[in-house]
């Protein structure tokens, strides 16, 4: 029983992935432009993450080392240092762009503009996490995000055509705005494989202590989870597809995504969808600054637990601090959130082969992984993903200039 | 025992199982009449930056003497006192003596614990 409850790690884990205001935006704007013919972009993302996040989960519970401990370990520290530059803009980006999100959604509940926002939801997402239990993080969030189940509402109660739903998971290449196809198709991947999600999942594992006889359950979190944050994804894009396409309307700013939901429920459509994000943005701004803490804790083998009180791991509580401090300055002087989580979903695909190359040689390791480690499945999964990560590192950056 | 493998970059446990930093260097004694030995781990920034480049093990040199614990030698653990090396390296000393957790102890007693509810470094 205890064992089933960690689903709440892979739903937490995937809300981070699919369901924050880089994933919900790109969604969006994908199928209001483009019908479901992107669909398949965030079938994709969710195969290739449900495997990612397996090894992960995996990695931690047979060797008690995190993503992070083992690729310092193993490939020094100047490599390390390199990772840590990258890793920490890109999530620092995200970070600014999920505070920005929960802005968003009480913006358009009370009418207040997000900048006013920026300090009061730092000042809780960090609270939270000084006060705060690793359990109640993950167990609260990933309550509070069923929620977003009303995305999947809205989908069935406009009655999709099932045909179309099932041709857009394969993919296609449109006549026109070929450049724009592309860009989202790049960005729903970014804003989904995102190299945070791996490194918090595997910090996870160890704050749950996790230990070889959560192998078998690690598989089904990782399927579970990832399944239901794609699945709302492609709910996200259906809605829009359906309420947003036939009006004409292209989502530019937020509170055009905010009419995602009143098509389908005009009462409760609106409150519904603020509370979606600021829910799911909430959650994904811990997971982010949680994950930056860690990398940092982990790459220099400090002290580190979000259980414990901040002076017993007083560099950890220090990071996460100064990020969150920091992250809030953007918003005061009101850079918007949306073109923050493009540019960093593109920069996120740009890097990617930074995270996964040397991943894949940590999951063949036998030092760590011994008898778990991967069979010739899970590495010919991890190659094909290493050639995608490679197909988007290369046009991310000219399609953001293009179609961006 | 492969050095650069298994020793260098592996994190370094205490007797009460405390995190202390992770191992940034090694110290060998070469001499003609004994084959050449380890002798002590190095542990901190100015070894760790040397590492990617000089000029910023300088930089971390001379941060490191005008702001926060103030060290001027790096901390150095005698070999003698490594119990094993696994996936971690455990020692036989209590972290908080060895120096290589001042900056930790620096950043408590500096700032966490000056802001609400951060608790005490020193509480058991």
């Amino acid at each position: 029983m205890k064992k089933i409850l960690q689903l709440a790690l892979g739903v937490i884990t995937s809300v981070g992935g699919f369901l924050e205001i880089g994933s919900v935006t790109t969604a969006a704007q994908a199928g209001a432009q483009f019908g479901y013919q992107l669909l398949w972009a965030i079938l994709l993302g969710t195969l290739c993450l449900i495997f990612l996040i397996e090894m992960s989960g995996r990695l931690s519970a047979v060797s008690k080392h995190t993503i992070v401990d083992a690729m310092r370990e193993r490939f020094g520290f100047p490599f390390f240092f390199i990772v840590l530059v990258g890793m920490v803009i890109i999530a620092f980006m995200v970070l600014v762009a999920e505070l920005g999100g929960i802005g968003f959604g009480l913006q358009i509940l009370t009418g207040v503009a997000f900048p006013w926002w920026a300090i009061p939801v730092s000042f809780v997402v960090w609270l939270l996490m000084w006060k705060g239990s690793f359990s109640l993080i993950e167990n609260g969030a990933s309550l509070l995000g069923l929620v977003t189940i009303s995305f999947i509402v809205s989908a069935f109660k406009l009655h999709p055509d099932w045909s179309g739903v099932a041709s857009g998971l394969v993919p296609s290449i449109p006549e026109t705005d070929k450049a724009r196809h592309g860009f989202l198709a790049v960005s729903i991947l970014g804003a989904s494989i995102s190299p945070y999600l791996m490194y918090f999942y595997s910090s996870g594992a160890i704050e749950d202590k996790w230990d070889r006889s959560y192998i078998p359950i690690n598989r089904f979190i990782a399927g579970f989870g990832m399944t239901f944050g794609g699945v709302l994804s492609m709910g996200v894009l259906v809605v829009a597809a359906l309420a947003l396409q036939p009006k004409g309307i292209q989502v530019e700013t937020f509170p055009q995504a905010a009419l995602l939901m009143t098509t389908a429920l005009p009462r409760w459509g609106f409150y519904l969808f603020a509370a979606s994000m600021i829910v799911a943005c909430f959650g994904a701004a811990l997971e982010i600054s949680l994950a930056i803490a860690y990398f940092f804790a982990q790459g220099f083998g400090w002290n580190w637990s979000e259980d414990l009180e901040p002076s017993k791991n007083s560099r950890f509580a220090f990071v996460y601090t100064i990020i969150i401090l920091l992250a809030a300055i953007p918003l005061l002087l009101g850079v918007d959130p949306i073109k923050v989580t493009m540019m960093s979903m593109a920069l996120t695909s740009a890097t990617l082969p930074l995270a996964i190359v040397p991943f894949l040689f940590l999951m063949n390791d036998p030092i760590y992984l011994g008898k778990y480690r991967n069979g010739w499945i899970s590495n010919s999964v991890v190659a094909v993903i290493i050639l995608i990560s490679f197909v988007l590192a290369l046009i991310s950056i000219p399609l953001q200039i293009m179609g961006g | 025992m492969n050095l650069v493998r298994d020793v260098l970059d592996k994190k370094l446990i205490d007797r009460e199982d405390c995190c202390m930093g992770r191992v940034s260097g090694l110290v060998m004694h070469v001499s003609e009449s004994a084959p050449p030995s380890v002798t002590h781990i190095l542990v901190g920034g100015p070894t760790l930056w040397m590492r990617v480049h000089p000029f910023l093990g300088r930089l971390s040199k001379r941060l490191a003497t005008i702001w926060g614990p103030k060290r001027n030698e790096p901390v150095k653990i005698p070999w003698s006192r490594v119990e094993t090396v696994g996936r971690d390296v455990k020692l036989d000393v209590k972290g908080k003596d060895t120096g290589a957790l001042d900056w930790e102890i620096w950043v408590a007693q500096h700032i966490i614990e000056r802001i609400p509810g951060g608790g005490s470094e020193e509480e058991e």
